[in-house]
């Protein structure tokens, strides 16, 4: 019922370009999250969706029409916003209830469908304050609240726990993935946050200088990242990149050597790459991919800067010196004292490879 | 007295004298004067005479009456069309903002004598541009200056057009304090527009809507200018007269300043009552 298209969206202000030809289909049901670096386009593209923003080129369907020439209000989707535009005299029970009133829907079925919000997100205690009275979750919930009193097919979300302190982000986004689970309706979620993005979607969508980079499902994008981009910005820690030069090219199979990490060779199965010798390349390698020496193809020796033992792992920050920090999950560094210099192993079967556009090779 | 403490106190020691020489003192010495029998040399304490002659003089009343009704008509149309002029400003269709918001503004810039002398030119009976106009729809002149009924009016008319561009730039600063994503909400919860004002916008402008009511009430029973030079000194025979100008009379043309100053204190009294009752009528609904 409440599936939904983009189809070649185009957005512009003036004479900038903002959203290039976005093209994205979501299933009846499914948690679509938008993520990339604050600027790329993610409000807009949300702000499209709901009506609030024109569409300057392509089509918009949701429910199967095309949604391009149709009012905001009768698109069937309900927002969130980032900064809650709660309406800020009225109690908490007439923000859930205004929207019904005001469109004369029967006062017995509004005040059952507030009561029932007010039982889901547990707010009942909240109903005669007022949004100045209330802390930023309790905002927050009001706000989710009203999308829910209107019962619409398809929720948008813009960065709507962005304005909370981190341990109630996770407990909201909790809330929001039950919600999601309880309500089964469609949802578009926008954030900067990979760790929201990666707990939460069905599927995600990363976004940067307005264009679509990859969709996937969350490990899809962490085992199969289509680009530099999306490695680095799915994961946390990030990826590791290290610059590297071919130093040597037979068949399907090269060695480079690590620039910046003493010129440490590692030879890598390549397929459809013919590179020059010479030619510059990024390493790409996770946190959790490195080994104790020798038990790799190919060693490191690095030179430690700090170690953060957070009790069931350790990240070890080596290699700032270089130019090119390198981050370290380890588990058994716990029992380890600090050293100044560490050398792991890295195996190629974990290590991807892009050109220096940032296109993925391997 | 610490010593950042005196150093300041020296910084505000001048403002403080005049201060307390051209404020202070005035508004003690008039409030002693208005127990005094200033008709006498010296004046002598009387305070029966001025207070007892004010609740029984049909001049005051008449200007009583006259204020009243100006205050009772002119500040809710005002304010009305201050609101409608803000809204009108603050429209993303509006081009050349700017010069809107100047144009509107301009009148409380313009010299009170030259902003009279043309209103008395357009309003004239024989040759101003209002019964020309008039004429032009079928409607026969009108003598503004000489019928009680229409000089009222058009003080009312002269006092809307001076500072109804004022109290719209003051509404439109709340109108542009109301973030706009609480009427992307309010479209997403399928309110029209009309609705959206009625519900949102007016109530959140409330407090600042208040503020111009009450600055506008006091305006309005200190008016002066207006029945002085428009419709010459409250004329046609004292039917424009407000209080204002009753009390210049009394106190700088007949020089009757203990009478002068219990009018003073009652025009005082009554603006700072009817605007408290103005605050508490529109409190914030609990
Ligand atoms: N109304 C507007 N007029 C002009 N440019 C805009 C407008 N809204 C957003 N932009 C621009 O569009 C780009 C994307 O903005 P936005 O969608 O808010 O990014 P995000 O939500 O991903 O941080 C930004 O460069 C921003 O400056
Ligand atoms: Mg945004």
């Amino acid at each position: 019922m409440a599936e939904l298209a983009l189809k070649n969206v185009v957005k512009r202000f003036g004479n900038y370009e903002i959203i290039h030809n976005a093209s994205l289909d979501v299933a009846d049901g499914e948690f679509v999250v938008f993520v990339g670096p604050s600027g790329c386009g993610k409000s807009t593209l949300l702000r499209m969706i709901a009506g609030l923003e024109t569409i300057s080129g392509g089509e918009i369907h949701i429910g199967g029409t095309i949604v391009n020439d149709v009012e905001p209000a009768d698109r069937g989707i309900a927002m969130v916003f980032q900064s809650y535009a709660l309406y800020p005299h009225m109690t908490v029970e007439e923000n859930l209830a205004f929207g019904l009133r005001m469109t004369g829907n029967p006062k017995k079925d509004t005040e059952r469908r507030v009561q029932r919000v007010a039982d889901i997100l547990q707010i009942k205690e909240l109903l005669n304050r007022r949004p100045r009275q209330l802390s930023g979750g309790q905002r927050q919930r009001v706000a989710i609240g009203r999308a829910i009193v209107r019962e619409p097919q398809v929720f948008l979300f813009d960065e709507p726990l962005s304005n909370l302190d981190a341990e109630l982000r996770v407990q909201m986004r909790v809330e929001i993935a039950r919600l999601h689970k309880e309500l089964g309706a469609t949802m578009i979620y926008v954030t900067h946050d990979q760790t929201e993005a990666m707990t939460l979607a069905d599927k995600i969508v990363v976004l940067r200088g307005g264009n679509i980079e990859q969709i996937g499902a969350p490990l899809d994008l962490y085992d199969n990242p289509a680009n530099q981009f999306v490695a680095g910005f799915v994961g946390s820690p990030k990826m590791n990149f290290m610059s590297g030069a071919v130093i040597e090219a037979q068949g399907q199979t090269i060695t480079v050597a690590l620039s910046n990490q003493g010129n440490v060779p590692i030879t890598l199965p390549v397929e459809n790459f013919e590179p020059r010798i010479g030619e510059k390349v990024t390493l790409g390698i996770r946190p959790e991919h490195f080994f104790k020496a020798g038990q790799g193809d190919a060693d490191l020796t690095i030179k430690v800067d700090v170690a953060e033992h957070l009790g069931n792992t350790s990240y070890v920050y080596a290699n700032v010196s270089s130019g090119e920090q390198i981050i370290i999950e380890r588990e058994e560094s716990r029992n380890e004292s600090n050293r100044d210099t560490l050398t792991v192993a890295i195996r190629a079967s974990n290590v991807f490879l892009f050109d220096n556009t940032g296109n993925r090779i391997r | 007295m610490q010593l950042r403490n005196r150093a300041a106190y020296g910084f505000l020691a001048p403002y403080l004298l005049i201060f307390a020489i051209f404020w202070i003192w005035p508004i003690i010495s008039s409030f002693w004067m208005s127990f005094q029998n200033t008709r006498v040399n010296p004046w002598a304490f009387n305070p029966g005479m001025n207070w007892g002659r004010l609740f029984s003089d049909p001049a005051f009343y008449n200007a009583l009456k006259n204020t009243m009704i100006i205050l009772v008509i002119q500040v809710p149309v005002m304010i009305t069309l201050a609101t409608v002029i803000a809204v009108l400003l603050n429209s993303p269709l509006l081009k050349a903002r700017g010069i809107f918001r100047f144009a509107f503004f301009a009148p409380v810039v313009v010299g009170e004598v030259a902003y009279a002398a043309v209103f008395r030119l357009m309003f004239n009976l024989d040759f101003g541009i209002i019964n020309k106009l008039l004429n032009k729809i079928g409607i026969p002149s009108i003598s503004w200056f000489a019928e009680a009924p229409f000089a009222m009016a058009l003080l009312i008319i002269a006092v809307t057009w001076r500072w109804a561009g004022y109290n719209a730039i003051i509404i439109l600063s709340g109108l542009q304090s109301i973030p706009e994503d609480v009427y992307e909400a309010a479209t997403l919860d399928r309110v029209s527009k009309f609705k959206q004002f009625i519900y949102i916008t007016l109530p959140l402008l409330r407090p600042v809507i208040l503020f111009c009511v009450v600055l506008s009430i006091i305006g309005s029973m200190q008016l002066f200018t207006e029945p002085f030079l428009i419709t010459n000194r409250g004329g046609p025979g004292g039917g424009t007269e407000t209080l204002g100008l009753f009390l210049y009379r009394q106190g700088f043309a007949s020089l009757n300043f203990g009478y002068a100053s219990a009018i003073a204190y009652t025009m005082a009294g009554l603006a700072i009552v009817i605007s408290l009752l103005n605050l508490w009528l529109g409190r914030e609904p609990k």
